[in-house]
């Protein structure tokens, strides 16, 4: 039965007994409807990995949602805010596992910035724009290199590379939210000291957008 | 001839020497992903624990048709700029429209 109001749900799981065994078996064939949608086009539905996954992903959501039940509010559905915690934790393994193998994106410091952004000529772009476009990077990269720290720097690599913010936390020895905070803080700097240099992100942005045009 | 050689000493070598942003993509592409996130880079920004505790929420009423963008701007704001929260809103919001 799922058609308990928000206020049955937490009592019923807070009660004990069968009530609470009935409500955990409610809330799992629940949560096992939503998953699903979560492993779509990540790794291949029914097949043994999925199978572990999921049953992982559900034992983890309910230890989570008893858990956790005195933080639930009620300003959502409670099954809404039950899927959202089985999506944090089979997303969560779901990036561990495609990530696993993959080295965090080494940052070389460097301080001839001049060689740095290099990159082959740009045929559909002017030597004009060019040279703007490359003066732009090596002054961006000055400043990059200027007023970010070492683990700001290859955090905002593995970022541009693509790394998902959790798994390049789990590398840099923090978490999710504290790399999500430092990267604030550089982004910050950066626009602060681009802002003090006179130059703002837009008219950055636009030496590139021309010399992709 | 003189910016045609100091153009070839810029971009004429094919080893690349990228102090931020690999080797796997085109660095111009990066600098413009770089600019267009600062562009976006606000004083004050949600964290991704607190965009979390909303994210029921604020994904209920994005369902619901609400203008969430107004309604809840750090929110949307966060989830413009996190990859990884914007994921997860995603399979949630499939998840509601789904499961509804």
């Amino acid at each position: 039965m799922d058609k308990r109001t928000n206020e049955e749900w937490v009592a019923d799981l807070r009660v004990g007994g069968d009530r609470q065994a009935q409500a955990l078996e409610d809330l799992r064939a629940i949560i096992l409807r939503g998953l699903p949608y979560a492993i779509a086009g990540r790794i291949a539905p029914n097949s043994p990995q999925s199978e572990a996954l999921t049953e992982e992903v559900v034992q983890e959501t309910l230890m989570r949602v008893l858990e956790y039940l005195d933080t639930f509010e009620g300003r959502s559905q409670f099954i809404t805010w039950a899927h959202k915690i089985a999506v944090r934790a089979a997303l969560t393994e779901l990036r561990r596992a495609r990530w696993r193998e993959v080295p965090l994106p080494e940052m070389e410091a460097s301080e001839d910035v001049d060689t740095s952004y290099r990159e082959l000529p740009d045929e559909q772009a002017s030597p004009e724009e060019q040279l703007s476009r490359a003066e732009m990077m090596s002054r961006v990269n000055r400043i990059i290199m200027e007023e970010l720290t070492d683990k700001q720097r290859q955090a905002l690599t593995a970022i541009m590379e693509g790394f998902p913010l959790e798994e390049a936390a789990q590398r840099l020895d923090t978490n999710r939210n504290a790399l999500y905070k430092m990267l604030h803080d550089a982004r910050l700097r950066l626009k602060k000291r681009l802002e003090k240099e006179g130059l703002t992100p837009q008219e950055a942005l636009s030496v590139f957008e021309q010399a992709g045009k | 001839m003189k910016i045609k050689r100091f153009i070839h000493r810029l971009f004429g070598s094919k080893q690349q020497k990228p102090s931020l942003g690999g080797t796997s993509a085109n660095p111009s592409e990066k600098m413009q992903k770089i600019m267009a996130m600062l562009s976006a880079t606000r004083e004050v920004e949600l964290t991704c624990d607190e965009v979390f505790a909303l994210l029921d929420q604020f994904t209920e009423l994005a369902a619901q048709g609400a203008d969430v963008r107004k309604l809840m701007p750090l929110v949307q704001h966060h989830l413009d700029m996190c990859g990884d929260c914007r994921e997860e809103y995603k399979v949630l919001a499939n998840i509601l429209q789904g499961t509804a």
